[in-house]
């Protein structure tokens, strides 16, 4: 199995230490990473720590699952880590977390995780003793000598790491390498070339009233995500008080959810973005008077050549520019793999030309705030290291969680360099594709089981500590390097990187033994960042501005970014893998996104297995049938494709996309080039093994998910849906009686989800899978149907073609006033609390069936079998909530072991439950605040206030809510959760 | 009948239990295969998980609840036959009543079977059960599964009853003419039985009471089990017309299923003198006229769905008749047929269109058209179970969480199991007890005289 329970008997002293760490009493013990520490059950009282079992601990620390470096609260229970949730002190994620954040605890608990030192022994590792390993590794590495031929390959992060790594490699002489598939070079060399800034930007999209996204996934992994979500609904979502709300342009070749969020889609063949911003550039410079100086170099431009070039109507490009004028804070950005071309700083560039001349810069685009999420070396640097590999200029080569092997193109042959190494070591926490390569393996501990910074952001210091004892005996990477360094008499480091760190905090936090600990409570230390505008300097904005040359023929490669497992690194998180893709809903596995249009022309058909091949690569997978994409394009997500990596839910899944890529670059940045190639895509004579999680693509007029124009909510008209009679004469359709007045004292639990927030980031998916101890089903039973998702991100598409426009929203148990699933249950395994909760005894169900054949929004699940949780991720089970046993049903209960806690809480305090003092797993990670939770019996929470439920159906107050309404509301089942209608700018037509 | 006498009857009937031949063990083996099949599929899904089934969200029912109503529904015609033609006085039962009072208590127990198949955690289903325990734990009255159970229990115990209480004057012919232990066991069975003309009076009263008793239970246990889906919210389920319709296709498919015993039987055991013509006439004219009824409802119920307006029903019912009514684009475009549209063609043609030539005089007296036509009834009727119990699950209000249903293995092969069940129970029966009523074929005899002996 996995920790080191077997043997040594039981240290507590040293868990304890572990333990106190962090959190309250973090200066009393000096707990050390290093050493291991036995998970223990929790067996008799501590010494020296406030510990009270059942009560959960928390420490702060830092998510470490992608450079942007959110805050993180790490519950912990009986010292293990069961929960990730966001700082609410951090500034960065402010309480929230992305899908990834919320899976994290998934890479603590990786079953690909390595257990122990490993040498290679042919083609497979033997486990030896960390001594001898970390002395065959010191031997090595002497042997290699000291210089240039010795390389450190590792991944971007933040913050005191890299200048740590810098000194060590400084030490044996030799060179680091960072690596980052989604780097932001070209948006880097931009700012260079535009504004003579050599950094990154900070968006201010809280501050902007109008998006004009050049393809970029704000809404998924570009920059720190969980901001961006937030800010984009501060900015998008209806303002209800001034009767406002921005309004987003998706300007380019293919919709993801961040396009699916916006109010128009802006079709443009894909390299076209520079020549477009520069079109609109020019014609909003003619009308705000400003970018005199580029005025010359714009007159070039015109809407009517953009227009040839991308395909895009010059009425709709007109308009758009038109909106960009008159808005009081535009904001252009661009980013992302679609703009990853071998021109991607010349997009960038006319891009930052647009923003320049909107006025953005200084108001929405700020330079000099400090953006430090891209700490990497280009593609090119990648590049020069596989040429000095495959020349043999390079000895050792230390990985350090980067993943060359299937991060790099095939065509960039980094499989025939790292042959040509003689020593290879890795300090990577989990295997992967390079790690398998290694001669000598010395795994580090995960993230977050040891000492570490980030500084995402000027001003923003996040500090990592460890949260609880170490799952397997192995040693932070920093102190592997520490100690090799050490054994090679190199350099002149601390005892370990906790030292080191302190000792950098020094300068950071201040010196005293107080300010660590507060920082350590706290997370960190943060203060406010400011930024400043840049003045254009006409004389960067030169260059080919035409789309990139492209190898191949056929359509165009675009590498869709991927919001769930990221580059791929994440693809080990099941979690990641068994939530749908909220816009395709596809699971498990890569997909081609193709136009119908384009689709039908080439003979397919949705579903159909297709052979897609580049000059450089073939792969096979779906169609996909996709308005949202451009009809001479193709898109495939990346991120999948593994093998050989030895994680079970990462080989074999889907392909990799870059198997089809050049390994070719921007010149004046060194970013690789996404969009690259075309290829040829052929049919194949069977249908593809992809699961697809919508039941239809369509809601057929039924009201599921509904929609308003701003017009209508300024009136106060709000749009009628669903069969006109039953809502006129409900009585006539489906009776009901309902419960007396006074029924639900004093609770009576309900939560409001407004559509017009929620962008479909499915973190509250991932935080409901990480509270609830839901099983990960794969693939072969989600092609069945089984997944056992309490909340999913439901997906439906109106219109068709270019105008086509997707909805989403979260729906959970609706917790029904009057359920379909309680009276059918024969024996009260469902039954209807005097809190309104349509809770579920496992212990009393058998299994029938019933009450999930009988609830309208289908919102039951039912355990097929005896699902088990894959060592050692059973650890991270949450103590509060049973784990299911096979043929019980389950269910949303809004998180009743939180409203228990709380409830008990309250009641010693000889109170009632306040509101806010309970949030569900999915309303605390929401980045937008899409759903508010509460107790409707109380009139004065929040949620009472602008929720359609009332003790009596109170039709008075519902007459007078505007966005309000209720999923399939003519059944007369009384839900608790009551939907808030997005708003449109545009009326959405149906069907 | 005339030619017939007591002693004739007494042979006949009692040789079927005597001397089988080669080809009765050749069935029963064959029923009984079928049976261990079903065992096996059964103990493999009761070790591994109900995932074994291909049901699954949102379809939480599938072939077993199709099963529990089809058998159910052949449980129909026996109590019919036996209760409430007794009390109409319709002389045509008395050949075939005892068999299908059998198939009645078969087919119930094979129906009372799935139940407890379909449940996840089969170990706990006596959770159904109101009984007394310490926890205070009772069981939910408002459920149509519980009505279930006490709806299904009550009409096996009243139909075993019934059953039981007929075969006592036969109980008492079979122990007059066996020996041995067989003559043990019967003695026992008959319970004192002595033809005496006391016995007979209450004998004839009791049988009259329980007659009244089951009669009720003809049309009620079938509504109840309706009310499974009438009682719920389900598009296509959610309708008022189920509780006449379910009783109209289970009498329909009972006396199917009934053609389907007897004509074989009749000719396995020379019974041509006993189950004449007259008597498969008069069963074919109530399946034609049960026909008309089943073939009204299926009207019905698409009227009342276009009628209604409501957009779930209008939707479910187009999609059941002739497949796919969404809009599935961009995913596929035009029109696409779907499993069920096949189900339920299927099942109007058996059910509608294949009794049609029963009008004939002609068919109704061939015996090889009737036995077609009662097989094809079977087919249609089980069909007709699938069909409203899976294509509503498929099809109803939310359209992101619409799914399909396709039967594995493992549940095909308990449904084989049940036909097998049902079959070994009753060739075990023919074997065992005499499958036809001896005292009330007596009935239509002449009383013998002592002037006058036939032989």
């Amino acid at each position: 199995m996995n920790n080191g329970t077997e043997n040594n008997g039981i240290r507590r002293r040293d868990f304890f230490k572990a333990l106190a760490a962090g959190g309250a009493t973090a200066a009393v013990a000096a707990g050390c990473a290093d050493r291991t520490e036995n998970l223990i059950p929790y067996v008799m009282p501590p010494d020296n720590i406030e510990f009270v079992p059942g009560v959960p601990l928390e420490y702060a620390t830092t998510c470490a699952e992608c450079p942007a470096a959110c805050g993180m609260v790490v519950k912990t229970r009986e010292g293990r880590a069961i929960k990730a949730e966001g700082n609410p002190d951090h500034p960065l994620s402010q309480g929230a977390l992305c899908i990834r954040g919320q899976s994290s605890l998934q890479s603590l608990y990786n079953p690909a995780r390595i257990s122990a030192a490993m040498v290679r022994e042919g083609q497979d590792f033997k486990a030896v003793d960390w001594e001898t390993a970390e002395k065959t590794a010191a031997e090595r590495l002497r042997k290699a000598g000291k210089g240039r031929q010795v390389v450190l390959w590792t991944t971007n992060r933040s913050g005191t790491r890299n200048k740590f790594l810098d000194q060590w490699v400084g030490a044996l002489g030799g060179t680091k390498i960072t690596l980052e598939p989604l780097g932001q070079h070209n948006l880097r060399a931009a700012n260079q070339a535009v504004f003579g800034r050599n950094e990154l930007p900070l968006y201010r999209l809280d501050q902007s009233d109008l998006l004009v996204n050049f393809g970029a996934d704000l809404l998924e992994t570009f920059g720190n995500t969980v901001r961006n979500n937030r800010d984009f609904a501060a900015m998008h979502a209806i303002d209800e008080k001034r009767m406002t709300k921005g309004k987003m342009f998706h300007v380019a070749p293919h919709v993801s959810m961040t396009g699916a969020n916006a109010d128009e889609w802006v079709n443009i063949a894909p390299g076209s973005e520079a020549v477009v911003a520069l079109a609109l550039a020019a014609r909003v410079s003619a009308k705000t008077g400003r970018g005199g100086e580029v005025r010359g170099f714009l007159a070039g431009y015109t809407l009517e050549k953009a227009s040839q070039a991308s395909g895009a109507s010059v009425e709709a490009l007109t308009a758009l520019a038109d909106e960009i004028a008159r808005a009081k804070a535009p904001l252009a950005v661009a980013g992302g793999n679609l703009t990853a071309t071998a021109q991607g700083t010349q997009t960038h560039i006319a891009v930052n030309v647009l923003n320049a001349v909107s006025g953005a810069v200084g108001k929405t685009y700020l330079l000099g705030a400090g953006q430090e999420i891209d700490n990497s070396d280009s593609f090119k640097a990648q590049m020069d290291l596989v040429a000095r590999m495959k020349a043999g200029q390079v000895k050792a080569l230390i990985v350090d969680g980067a993943n060359p092997l299937y991060h790099l193109p095939k065509s960039a042959g980094v499989a025939e360099a790292l042959a040509k190494v003689e020593t290879i070591i890795s300090v990577s926490s989990s295997w992967d594709e390079t790690t398998r390569q290694a001669h000598v393996v010395l795994p580090s501990l995960s993230a977050y089981e040891s000492w570490g910074d980030a500084n995402p952001q000027k001003g923003v210091w996040s500090l990592m500590q460890p949260v609880m004892a170490p799952v397997y005996k192995v040693k932070a990477s920093e102190n592997t390097l520490i100690s090799l360094a050490k054994r090679l008499g190199a350099g002149a480091f601390p005892a370990d990187y906790k030292t080191y760190l302190q000792n950098a905090w020094k300068g950071i936090a201040g010196g005293s033994a107080e300010a660590w600990k507060n920082a350590l409570q706290k997370g960190g230390v943060f203060s406010q960042t400011g930024g400043s505008g840049a003045s254009l300097r006409a004389a960067g904005v030169r260059g080919n501005f035409a789309a990139p040359a492209l190898t191949g023929d056929g359509l165009v490669l675009l590498p869709a970014n991927n919001m769930r497992v990221r580059d791929g690194s994440k693809a080990q998180n099941p979690w990641l893998q068994e939530i749908p893709d909220p816009v395709s809903q596809v699971v498990w596995t890569a997909w081609a996104d193709i136009n119908p249009e384009t689709g039908k022309k080439l003979g397919l058909r949705h579903g159909q297995k297709i052979r897609i091949t580049s000059p450089h690569g073939m792969v096979v997978t779906a169609a996909f049938f996709h308005y949202g994409i451009h009809e001479d394009a193709i898109a495939i997500p990346m991120g999948y494709g593994h093998h050989g990596s030895g994680s079970k839910s990462a080989d074999d899944h889907g392909v990799n996309v870059l198997d089809l890529l050049p390994a070719s670059f921007d010149a004046s940045s060194g970013e690789f080039a996404y969009v690259a190639t075309r290829v040829k895509v052929e049919g194949m004579d069977e249908d593809a093994y992809f699961v697809q999680l919508d039941g239809n693509p369509r809601q057929e007029g039924r009201g599921l998910i509904q929609t308003m124009t701003l017009e209508q909510v300024k009136k106060k008209e709000p749009p009628h849906h669903g069969h006109h009679a039953m809502r006129e004469r409900p009585d006539d359709f489906y009776r009901y009686r309902p419960r007396p007045a006074g029924y639900y004292q004093p609770y009576r639990w309900g939560m409001v989800v407004d559509v017009d927030r929620c962008t479909g980031c499915s973190a509250c998916v991932a935080a409901c899978y990480a509270e609830n101890n839901i099983p990960v089903v794969g693939r072969e039973r989600m092609w069945l149907g089984r997944e056992m998702s309490w909340i999913r991100i439901e997906r439906f598409l109106e219109g068709r073609g270019d105008s086509y426009k997707t909805l989403m929203q979260p729906a959970m148990c609706q917790q029904c006033g009057n359920a379909g699933c309680e009276p059918v249950c024969p024996i009260y395994a469902t039954y209807h609390t005097p809190e309104g909760l349509n809770a579920q005894v496992y212990n009393r169900c058998v299994g029938t069936r019933y009450c999930s054949n009988n609830c309208v929004y289908k919102q039951r699940r039912y355990n097929w079998f005896q699902f088990e949780f894959e060592a050692p991720l059973h650890l991270q089970l949450n103590p509060d909530v049973s784990v299911r046993s096979r043929g019980v049903m389950e269910k949303c209960t809004f998180c009743s072991q939180r409203i228990m806690r709380a409830r008990h809480a309250a009641n010693e305090k000889g109170r009632d439950v306040m509101d806010g003092e309970i949030t569900p797993a999915c309303v605390q990670t929401c980045p937008t605040n899409a759903l508010v939770f509460g107790n409707l019996a109380d009139p004065t929470s929040r949620v009472a206030k602008i929720s359609l439920w009332s003790d009596k159906e109170d039709e008075e107050k519902q007459k007078k809510m505007v966005r309000q309404y209720r999923m399939l509301e003519e059944l007369k089942v009384l839900p608790a959760v009551t939907y808030l209608r997005k708003v449109t700018h545009k009326e959405i037509e149906e069907g | 009948m005339s030619a017939i006498t007591y002693a004739d009857v007494n042979k006949d009937i009692l040789q079927t239990m005597v001397r089988p031949k080669p080809a009765y063990f050749l069935v029963l083996s064959g029923a009984a295969l079928m049976l261990l099949i079903g065992v096996l599929s059964l103990a493999i899904q009761i070790d591994t998980g109900m995932g074994l089934v291909g049901v699954t969200h949102p379809i939480g029912w599938g072939f077993y609840i199709t099963n529990f109503v089809f058998w159910i529904g052949i449980g129909h015609a026996g109590t019919l036959i036996s209760a409430v033609l007794f009390l109409t006085r319709a002389p045509w039962r008395n050949p075939i009543y005892r068999a299908s009072e059998a198939m009645t208590v078969f087919a119930v127990m094979t129906a009372g079977l799935f139940p407890l198949i379909h449940v996840g955690r089969n170990w706990y289903a006596y959770f159904l059960l109101p009984y007394p325990n310490q926890r205070m734990l009772w069981t939910n009255f408002k459920s149509p599964l519980e009505w279930d159970v006490f709806a299904v229990t009550t009409y096996l115990s009243i139909s075993v009853t019934f059953f039981i209480i007929g075969l006592i004057p036969d109980f008492a012919a079979m122990r007059d003419s066996s020996v041995g232990i067989r003559r043990q066991i019967f003695t026992l069975m008959a319970a004192g039985w002595t033809n005496s003309y006391q016995h007979w009076l209450h004998y004839m009263r009791g049988y009259l009471i329980l007659a009244a008793l089951s009669t009720p239970l003809v049309f009620s246990v079938h509504s109840i089990v309706s009310f499974d889906f009438a009682m719920s919210f389900m598009p296509g389920w959610h309708t008022t017309i189920f509780p006449p319709y379910f009783v109209a296709g289970a009498i329909f498919s009972g006396m199917a299923m009934v053609l389907t015993i007897i004509i074989p039987l009749r000719s396995i055991f020379g019974l041509e003198k006993y189950v004449t013509h007259h008597v498969l006439q008069s069963s074919a004219r109530l399946i034609l006229f049960t026909s008309f009824i089943v073939g009204y409802a299926y009207t019905t119920e698409v009227f009342i769905a276009w009628y209604s307006g409501v957009s779930f029903e209008r939707s479910l019912f187009y999609f059941r008749l002739f497949g796919e009514f969404a809009d599935r684009t961009p995913y596929s475009e035009g029109h696409q047929l779907g499993a069920p549209t096949l189900a339920f063609w299927v099942m109007y043609f058996c059910n509608v269109i294949s009794p049609l030539p029963l009008w004939r005089f002609k068919i109704r007296n061939n015996l090889m058209a009737l036995f077609i036509i009662s097989i094809l009834i079977n087919i249609g009727m089980w069909f007709e179970r699938y069909n409203i119990i899976v294509s509503s699950l498929q099809r109803d209000f939310d359209p992101f969480t619409w799914g399909t249903y396709w039967p594995t293995v493992i549940e095909t092969g308990v449904t084989v199991g049940s036909f097998g069940f049902f079959f070994t129970m009753f060739f075990l029966f023919v074997r065992a007890m005499p499958s036809m009523a001896i005292a009330e074929l007596k009935e239509g005899l002449p009383a013998p005289r002592k002037n006058k002996q036939a032989h």
